[in-house]
């Protein structure tokens, strides 16, 4: 049956391709969770180029594909039959990044227009044409649709568009790549890295920011983000290959800044890079051993290795003894490293999103700590004498080095100082072998000063004299350990609420009870002394179950990190701050209270409109965790800053200065 | 003494690097020219299933959503019964996983997925493999329904990827279609090398 309309077409000396007329032709087609309609003007003007295109509108939260549609879905497909006109190929506007669960889809996640160029004949009157539609539409699941849309146009002597579709027309005009010649970004190399990587690296003279780019081929490239690395003027990207995929002989690809796009056609590979790293491997070893030299200095490791020192100056041991302890110590300290090291990996290794610190997301480890800094602090302050027997980690007695060893690695753990956060992010994505020796070089870093104080005699005589003095020292250096107890106990009411304080302050009254109990009486009062303590500790525990909502309390201005949150703010172009931070993370408390949360700085992110994100990984949270990957980092702090219009976030130092964030917001304005 | 704990602790540090070696060594995905991973699944109908079962025998993996629309463009035309029927034939085993979770879109229950294998005509070596987990899954690095794999008789993976080459939904487009199973598995029988052993899965997310 032939309808009406193809019938009059027909008269008119048109031919339609046979399969579209058993279809209702139409102008526009509906699908589930999709309408597509022409963006096409209502006459032409005689062998005048004018980019038309189909419209797809799509439901909120379903998204449609690019030309490479990543992991999963499939691109749309277009055959177009012309009658009275030529028309071009499918130009398709830049992609985004859409995260599908575990998979990487190139796509459009909102409307989006497909463009062509069509050209009338030659002194035709009208042009009519035909287009077979096929598409797929997804949220998690995937529903393909399929129709036919005619479009029929007189050729006059104007184009007309009504103004709402030419605006539509423009829109994602302006998104379809240009040619590579305008491209800020050249090429400078291609070649693949061992069996599964790809390196792109691109140069620019004038641009600052890194440019999102997108390959084509599916078959060799995966889709999930490239990893980019900047040196100086040089931008590497590190695909990911697809499994036994073979090389090509060049890759097509294309860059956006978020509003242009370019393509960059045929880049050849060029020889295969050496499997080496881009940052050498001994450069992040050394930064490990200063941070690990620096972590000495923390507050919570300061005074147990002073004491400790001390302690053996003053037992007068022979050079050999101490030599003897020191080994023991530093044995101490790399065991602990390269166990957290290797249950890290391995723990990564099944999966389990967490990171650099994951001890201390941990209530029975934190109660833990509180209780051994508490004994220790007693003991500082000569509450206790101890006799070197219950708690002599801090002591001075013999063999105890190897512990303290222990310990000073797990107090020193959540003081990521500077140099550290580079070393450890980056060991988090290394082979194992090559993530233990940065481990070791934390280890090594922070045994080395107690290490060598031990070795050398002559650097023990420029200590001073033991003498009375020492134990005025002993007794200040207990305020430090009580102040990590009071911290401990925040971040152990962070990890459990408000019972959290509760429960660990009775654990110290306990613990100080028994010890009491044990010092004054004999035998038999120790004996109930340790009965207690155990009931102590199978009731503390026994409540440590972690609250189930997360910290309700967010500071005023500030919102509880959300992927989506971020997306939304990204796709209005509107600037983004990411707090990541810990109740654990000393560094992070410190930032907090002397730059982000200043009234100034609070004004400051006020009136640039800035959606602030913190990201609380005081508790494991595998999004926060992946997140951090993401950004190559896998301690905290860290602070993300996404320029308004940019998608690709700044990373500021560690320690900030107000100054910092105010140069965030004046270089915003040399650059506008 | 001191010498004992340094001793020991050397002792530690070595057992905990060679435990790291040992993890170290486990696949993460299937990989074409490496080795498969391994498995250990059960079917439909309860038996277990493992890579070293099907050690010396061509082996076709298949993963499978019954609701997926590229899933039933190759079942509804017939495509992938025909496959499965054509291979079995030759002496190569054929399986068919189900990795969606409970709750998710494709989960059977094992009487589910014995009615469904008879509504579908399956004509795999096995009833469905219940991967309810999803651990076979992730070992292969399964992205889609229908994502496939073909493992030699010495267990190395010489076929990763689409079935074939046009990631439309119509079925028409079949008759058409380069299909890069059966060209890996003819030339695989022939004692040829595959022309492709690799290529972009296209199809729906598997539903872990």
């Amino acid at each position: 049956m032939i309808d009406r309309r193809n019938f009059l077409i027909n008269i008119l000396g048109f031919l339609l391709l046979a399969g579209s007329t058993h279809l209702i032709a139409q102008e526009s087609i509906s699908g589930d969770h999709v309408t597509v309609r022409w963006l096409a003007p209502s006459s032409f003007v005689d062998r005048a180029s004018e980019k038309i295109g189909f419209y797809f509108e799509v439901d909120p939260g379903w998204h449609v594909y690019w030309r490479n549609p990543g992991d999963s879905g499939a691109a749309p497909r277009f055959t177009i039959t012309p009658n009275g006109a030529e028309v071009g190929a499918i130009e398709w506007p830049f992609p985004s990044r859409l995260k599908i669960e575990h998979l990487t889809n190139l796509g459009y996640a909102g409307n989006v227009a497909y463009l062509f160029d069509l050209t009338p004949d030659r002194g035709g009157k009208v042009i009519a044409l035909s287009a077979e539609l096929e598409w797929l539409v997804c949220k998690i699941e995937c529903i393909p649709g399929f129709g036919t849309m005619t479009l029929t146009r007189p050729v006059s002597d104007e184009t007309r568009w009504s103004s709402a579709n030419l605006d539509l027309r423009n829109h994602f005009a302006k998104r379809v790549p240009q040619s590579s010649v305008y491209s800020p970004w050249k090429p400078i190399s291609l070649a693949a890295q061992g069996k599964d990587r790809i390196h792109l690296l691109l140069e620019s003279e004038t641009a600052s920011k890194a440019p999102k780019v997108f390959p084509i081929n599916g078959d060799l490239f995966s889709a999930s983000k490239p990893k980019l690395q900047r040196e100086g003027k040089t931008l590497d990207y590190t695909f990911g290959r697809q499994p036994g995929a073979a090389l090509s002989e060049s890759a097509d690809f294309v860059l956006t800044d978020g509003t242009r796009a370019w393509r960059l056609d045929r880049v050849s590979f060029g020889t295969a890079m050496p499997e080496a790293k881009s940052r050498p491997l001994w450069l992040l070893v050394l930064a490990a051993l200063a941070g690990g030299i620096i972590l000495n200095l923390m507050p919570c490791v300061f005074p147990v290795l002073s004491i400790k020192l001390l302690g053996l100056v003053n037992e007068g041991y022979s050079e050999r003894g101490r030599w003897r302890e020191g080994l023991l110590y530093g044995a101490g300290v790399l065991t602990t490293f390269v166990a957290l090291g290797v249950l890290l990996l391995v723990l990564r290794s099944w999966g389990a999103a967490i990171g650099w610190g994951f001890q201390l997301q941990s209530a029975p480890v934190v109660m833990a700590l509180i209780a051994l800094f508490w004994l220790m602090g007693l003991s500082f302050s000569g509450v206790f004498e101890f006799g070197h027997r219950l708690v002599n980690l801090a002591g001075v007695s013999r063999g105890g080095s190897f512990a303290t060893g222990v310990l000073a690695v797990f107090v020193a753990a959540p003081c990521t100082g500077p140099f550290m956060g580079v070393a450890l992010g980056t060991a988090a994505v290394l082979p194992a072998v090559e993530a233990l020796l940065i481990f070791l070089g934390l280890g090594m870093g922070l045994a080395a000063p107690f290490v060598l104080l031990c070795a050398s005699p002559v650097l023990l005589k420029r200590l001073p004299r033991p003498g009375p003095w020492m134990e005025k020292l002993r007794q200040f250096l207990a305020f430090p350990l009580y102040a990590t107890v009071i911290w401990l106990l925040w971040v152990l009411g962070r990890i459990l609420g408000e019972s959290g304080w509760l429960i660990g302050a009775l654990l110290l009254l306990a613990v100080t009870f028994t010890l009491w109990l044990g010092y004054n009486f004999s035998r038999i009062g120790r004996i109930i002394a340790w009965i207690l303590m155990l009931t102590f500790l199978v009731i503390g525990y026994s409540t440590l179950t972690p609250k189930e909502k997360t910290f309700s309390k967010v500071a005023a201005g500030w919102q509880e990190y959300d992927r989506s949150l971020l997306d939304q703010a990204l796709e209005e172009g509107r600037p983004v701050f990411i707090d990541y931070t810990a109740a654990w993370c000393i560094t992070c408390q410190v930032n907090k209270k002397l730059v982000l949360d200043t009234p100034e700085v609070q004004r400051l992110f006020h009136k640039n409109k800035v959606l602030l994100l913190r990201a609380d990984w005081t508790r494991q949270d595998p999004e926060i965790t992946e997140a951090l990957a993401a950004l190559g980092r896998n301690s905290v702090p860290v602070y993300a800053w996404y320029p308004a219009g940019s998608r690709e976030p700044q990373l500021l130092p560690q320690i900030l200065q107000e100054s910092i964030i105010v140069d965030l917001f004046n270089e915003k304005r040399k650059t506008k | 003494m001191g010498m004992k704990i340094i001793n020991s602790s050397l002792f530690s540090i070595g057992c905990l690097w060679f435990f790291l070696l040992l993890s170290s060594s486990v696949a993460a995905t299937a990989v074409p020219g490496e080795k498969a991973p391994d498995f250990l699944v059960a079917d439909a109908q309860g038996d277990k299933h493992s890579l070293a079962d099907y050690a010396g025998q061509w082996l076709v993996i298949e993963w499978f959503n019954k609701d997926c629309p590229y899933v039933k463009k190759h079942y509804g035309s017939g495509n992938m019964q025909f496959l499965q029927k054509k291979y079995t034939e030759q002496d190569v085993r054929w399986l068919t996983v189900i990795s969606s979770a409970e709750g998710k879109q494709g989960y059977l229950e094992p009487t589910e997925a014995l009615s469904v294998a008879k509504t579908h005509n399956l004509s795999a070596s096995r009833p469905f493999l219940l991967d309810t987990s999803g651990e076979m899954g992730r070992a292969f690095g399964a992205k889609t329904t229908p994502h496939m794999f073909i493992i030699n008789p010495e267990g190395e993976v010489v076929y990763a990827g689409a079935i074939d080459d046009n990631d439309s939904a119509n079925p028409s487009v079949i008759a058409n279609s380069h299909n890069y199973v059966s060209a890996a598995l003819d030339a695989s029988l022939k004692g040829k090398v595959v022309p492709r052993s690799s290529s972009r899965a296209y199809g729906c997310s598997v539903k872990y």
